[in-house]
C-alpha cells in the first residue's frame, strides 16, 4: 500500500514523458481555438456594445439574448450547430463565440455608461462629434471594464472548449474523453487527469497574461 | 455549467421599465418558441423505427425526469452543506481558511465539468451517485463563496447595532446577516442551478442517463430528430429553471434592500 502513490505517480511520469508531443500540440490547439473564438467574440461583442450602449429596448434585447445563450448547456448547443457546420473545429468555435458574446457585450454597455457625464460634456465642448467622443473618450475610458469582461469570456471558453471535443473538437478535451473511452485500462486516468490538469493550468496562466494586459493597455490617466 | 460570469460582471445602472419587461418575458417567450418550432418540424417528418422508439412519450418523460432528479438533488445538496460551510468559515475569522478556501474557488472556476465528471468516474465507478457526487463537488464552489462574500459585505456597524440590542451572535447572525447577505447567496444558488443542469447533460458519459443520452445517441446514430429534440428539451429547461430562479431571486430580497 505505501508503494502504490510513488508508483501511480511513476506510471504518470512515464505517461507525460512518451506523450509529451501530444500533450504540447493539444494544448496548442486548445489555446488556438480559444484566442480564435474569443477574438471574434470580442468584434462583435463590442460592435453590439457600441451599438446598443445608449438605446434602451436594443441594450436589453442584446443582453437578454446573450444571457439566455449563456444558460444553454454546452453539448446541447455544441450537437445543435453540428449538424449545420459538421464535426471538429466548426461547431466549437462557433458555440465558443456564442457563449463569450455576453460577458463582453454586457461589460462593453457597462463601461460606456460608467464614463462621468462631465467628461462627456467637455469633450462636445471642444467640437468633438458624438462618434469621436464615443471612440476617443468613452472607449479608452471603458477599457479595463471591456478588458474584464473578456477575462471573463476566456476562462469561460477555456473550460467549455473541453467539450467540443465531443463533436471532434480541437484541444485538451480529446485527452478527457480518451481517458474516457480507455476506462478500465491503466492509462485511463493518465489522459483524464492531464487533461483536466492541463485546461486548469492554461486557464489559470491566461488569467494572468489578463492581470498584464489590463495592466499595460489601461490608458495612463486612469491607472490606479 | 456556464453561467459563472455574475461573480465579475458590473451591474447595469438602473433598469428601465422596457428592460425590466424583457427580462421577465424573454425566457417564456423563448421557450415557448423553441418548444413550438421543434413540434411542428417533428410533425413534418417521416420517423424511422430508431427515431421512433426514442421519440416517444414514455422515453421523453423518463429522461427529463432522470435529468430534473440529477440536477435538482445536486442543487439541494449544495444549498445544504455549501450555505452552512460558509457561516462557518465566516464565524471561524479565520483569514487563512477564507483565503484557502477563495482560492480552491478560482481554481475549481477553471476545472472543466467534463474533466471533473469522468476522473471521478474512472478512479470510483460509473453511474447516478458518482455524477450527483461530481455535480455537487462542482456547484459547491459559487454557493461556498457567495455565502462568504454576502456575510463579509455586511455592514460591521450594523452588526454591533444588533449586538448592543442584546441578540446573540446566533441571532445577529440568522436575523440581521443572513437576511442581508441573502441577495448574494441566492445569486450563488442559482448559478449552481444553471450549473447542475448543465453538467447533468453530461452525466450521459458515466452511464447515469438524463436527457444528454438522447443528445449523444442522436449523434451517434446520426438521427438529428432524436439530437433536436434532446438538446432543446434541455436547453428549455435550463432556461425555465435560470428564469424560475431569478424570480425567486426578486421575490425572496428583504424589504429593505
Amino acid at each position: 500500500m505505501a508503494n502504490s502513490v510513488p508508483m501511480a505517480l511513476d506510471g504518470l511520469g512515464t505517461f507525460l514523458d512518451r506523450r509529451s508531443d501530444d500533450l504540447v500540440q493539444m494544448t496548442t490547439e486548445h489555446l488556438i481555438v480559444v484566442a480564435l473564438s474569443v477574438g471574434i467574440a470580442t468584434v462583435l461583442g463590442v460592435g453590439i456594445g457600441l451599438l446598443v450602449w445608449d438605446r434602451n429596448i436594443g441594450r436589453s434585447v442584446a443582453i437578454t439574448t446573450a444571457a439566455i445563450i449563456l444558460t444553454i448547456p454546452s453539448l446541447a448547443l455544441l450537437a445543435i450547430l453540428s449538424p449545420l457546420f459538421g464535426l471538429g473545429w466548426g461547431p466549437t468555435v462557433v458555440a465558443l463565440v456564442m457563449y463569450s458574446l455576453l460577458p463582453i457585450i454586457r461589460n462593453t454597455v457597462v463601461g460606456l455608461r460608467e464614463v462621468p457625464a462631465p467628461v462627456l460634456e467637455s469633450a462636445r465642448g471642444m467640437g468633438m462629434k458624438p462618434s469621436t467622443v464615443l471612440i476617443r473618450i468613452q472607449l479608452p475610458m471603458a477599457w479595463p471594464i471591456i478588458l474584464t469582461g473578456i477575462r471573463v469570456a476566456t476562462q469561460l471558453a477555456i473550460g467549455i472548449a473541453a467539450i467540443g471535443a465531443y463533436v471532434a473538437g480541437p484541444g485538451l478535451g480529446q485527452f478527457i474523453f480518451r481517458g474516457l473511452s480507455s476506462l478500465g485500462s491503466k492509462n485511463a486516468l493518465n489522459y483524464a487527469l492531464s487533461g483536466t490538469v492541463g485546461v486548469v493550468v492554461l486557464a489559470l496562466v491566461a488569467d494572468a497574461v489578463f492581470i498584464l494586459i489590463t495592466r499595460y493597455t489601461t490608458p495612463r490617466g486612469l491607472r490606479a | 455549467m456556464t453561467a459563472p460570469a455574475t461573480a465579475t460582471a458590473a451591474p447595469l445602472g438602473q433598469r428601465s421599465r422596457g428592460a425590466l419587461i424583457a427580462r421577465v418575458l424573454a425566457a417564456p417567450v423563448v421557450v415557448a418558441l423553441l418548444a413550438l418550432g421543434t413540434t411542428l418540424w417533428l410533425a413534418s417528418l417521416e420517423l424511422d423505427s430508431i427515431e421512433k422508439r426514442t421519440l416517444n412519450a414514455n422515453y421523453i418523460v423518463d429522461r427529463v425526469r432522470e435529468h430534473l432528479v440529477l440536477s435538482l438533488s445536486a442543487a439541494a445538496l449544495v444549498a445544504l452543506l455549501a450555505i452552512p460551510a460558509g457561516v462557518l468559515i465566516h464565524r471561524s475569522q479565520s483569514r487563512i481558511l477564507r483565503a484557502v478556501v477563495l482560492t480552491l474557488a478560482n481554481i475549481g472556476q477553471a476545472t472543466p465539468a467534463v474533466g471533473v465528471v469522468i476522473l471521478l468516474a474512472i478512479v470510483w465507478k460509473t453511474g447516478f451517485s458518482t455524477a450527483l457526487i461530481a455535480l455537487v463537488a462542482y456547484a459547491f464552489l459559487p454557493v461556498l463563496r457567495n455565502t462568504l462574500t454576502g456575510l463579509a459585505e455586511v455592514d460591521s456597524a450594523i452588526r454591533e447595532s444588533a449586538l448592543g440590542m442584546g441578540m446573540t451572535g446566533w441571532q445577529v447572525l440568522r436575523r440581521v446577516e443572513l437576511p442581508l447577505a441573502s441577495p448574494v447567496i441566492l445569486a450563488g444558488l442559482r448559478t449552481s442551478l444553471v450549473f447542475a443542469v448543465g453538467v447533468a447533460t453530461i452525466a450521459t458519459f458515466i452511464n447515469a442517463g438524463g436527457l444528454g443520452d438522447m443528445i449523444v445517441n442522436g449523434l451517434k446514430l446520426q438521427r438529428y430528430p432524436v439530437l433536436i429534440v434532446g438538446a432543446a428539451l434541455v436547453a428549455g429547461i435550463a432556461i425555465l429553471i435560470d428564469w424560475l430562479a431569478g424570480l425567486v431571486e426578486d421575490f425572496a430580497r428583504p424589504r429593505g434592500l
